[in-house]
């Protein structure tokens, strides 16, 4: 490779990674809320109560994927994002299952820090609301354990519990056919996840999660930790994904805008 | 009024070739040149307040009297109602001054970096979409 190509490549990667790690931040934290610390960060809180709405700020993309099975890279090389991804994979339209009002799937509906997510905690339960696509999802708190063969689901079967001030959710019935995560990232039934949520602060909770899929990944895959961050000013809206409304877009913006009649 | 971090953030960006809307989703922001803008005056044709992304339709007349219906798709209802939009924004008729990100391959169309509206006010969308 020539170093100027290779100049390229670390130019690109740089682009890369700054947009992947830098630009979600700015998004979940929006206009003139950075720089000056938060007024409300020392407030007191009670680290098992996770109560409140919050916005998603971590690569969307994670970086340290491990190395995949010959599946899995199968899987993998026929998804094509068309909002972002590995550098040279990326093509307008591509096939993100987003773009047909897919289900997202769990837990890359998380991850989108523009819209909110909402955390109840109930008796026995902890109810996630994602304003994304407008779903939710129960995290069991009352001592059951996963099942052992789960009818598979988008969104999966989670339980929780307390291991010291960190809620650690266990979940599997992952029905594979969404992606993980941006960038095409599969998973498949056999998928289990370990989330771990620990409140840093007053207006922060951090996450890292653990993904064990030996059907598509040859050993689990760390990723973050990624931020939950406290929005007070946000209230939960209505995102839906319409199939009519993503069809008429579709035709009018994002097909001819980004391919030409015939290609 | 944008933070240090951020203006960091897109100055890098920019520096690097990746200006705004870097944070356009849902498959479309890379059918866009986000190395030129087009500035645009014309008459709103249809403004489509939906998912998954908000979008004008407007007519631009050029000099030699031509017609053509241009496209300037923005981000989803949720997140442009933290602009203080909402369906009532914009309505066909209204004499629209757009800046836009064009289409890669030259079709009359383009992501949305500023509307100068009828009355004068802006939405500038250069930086990513608005505040909280």
């Amino acid at each position: 490779m020539s170093d100027r190509s290779n100049r390229r490549g670390i130019v690109a990667g740089a682009v890369f990674a700054l947009t992947l790690v830098c630009l979600p931040a700015v998004w979940a934290q929006g206009r003139g809320q950075r720089g000056a610390p938060s007024p409300t960060a020392n407030l007191p809180f009670d680290a098992h109560d996770l109560t409140g709405i919050w916005r998603f700020s971590g690569p969307l993309a994670p970086p340290n994927v491990p190395p995949m099975t010959p599946a899995g890279k199968a899987r993998f090389d026929a998804n094509i994002p068309g909002l972002g991804g590995p550098e040279g994979k990326n093509k307008p339209l591509g096939n993100d299952p987003m773009m047909f009002c897919d289900p997202l799937g769990y837990p890359r509906v998380l991850t989108f820090g523009a819209y909110p997510m909402e955390m109840v905690q109930l008796p026995g339960r902890i109810v996630q609301f994602f304003d994304f696509f407008y779903v939710h999802r129960t995290i069991w708190m009352d001592g059951r354990k996963l099942p052992e063969d789960p009818e598979p689901t988008w969104y999966g079967y989670a339980i929780g519990h307390w291991d010291g001030d960190t809620l650690v959710v266990e979940s599997n019935g992952y029905n594979g056919r969404a992606w993980f995560a941006n960038g095409g990232y599969p998973y498949s039934e056999e998928a289990k996840l370990v989330e771990r949520y620990k409140r840093a602060d007053h207006d922060t909770i951090s996450i890292t999660m653990t993904l064990t899929d030996p059907a598509i990944y040859t050993k689990p895959w760390e990723i973050g930790p990624a931020t939950l961050r406290w929005a007070p000013k946000e209230v939960m809206r209505e995102d839906v994904c319409a199939p009519s409304d993503e069809k008429k877009y579709l035709e009018e913006i994002r097909e001819p805008a980004g391919r030409k009649p015939g290609q | 009024m944008k933070s240090t971090f951020a203006k960091f953030v897109i100055a890098a960006a920019g520096l690097l070739g990746l200006s705004a809307p870097v944070f356009g989703h849902h498959g479309s922001r890379i059918s866009y040149d986000l190395t030129k803008t087009v500035t645009l005056t014309g008459t709103v044709t249809e403004f489509q307040w939906q998912n998954p992304h908000v979008y004008i339709k407007f007519d631009v007349t050029d000099k030699d009297g031509k017609v053509t219906n241009w496209g300037a798709e923005t981000y989803s209802p949720v997140v442009m109602t933290r602009d203080g939009w909402g369906r009532r924004t914009l309505k066909t008729g209204d004499k629209v001054t757009i800046t836009v990100w064009p289409s890669k391959i030259g079709t009359p169309l383009g992501f949305l970096a500023k509307v100068v509206h009828p009355d004068g006010h802006v939405t500038d969308l250069s930086g990513g979409p608005g505040p909280e």
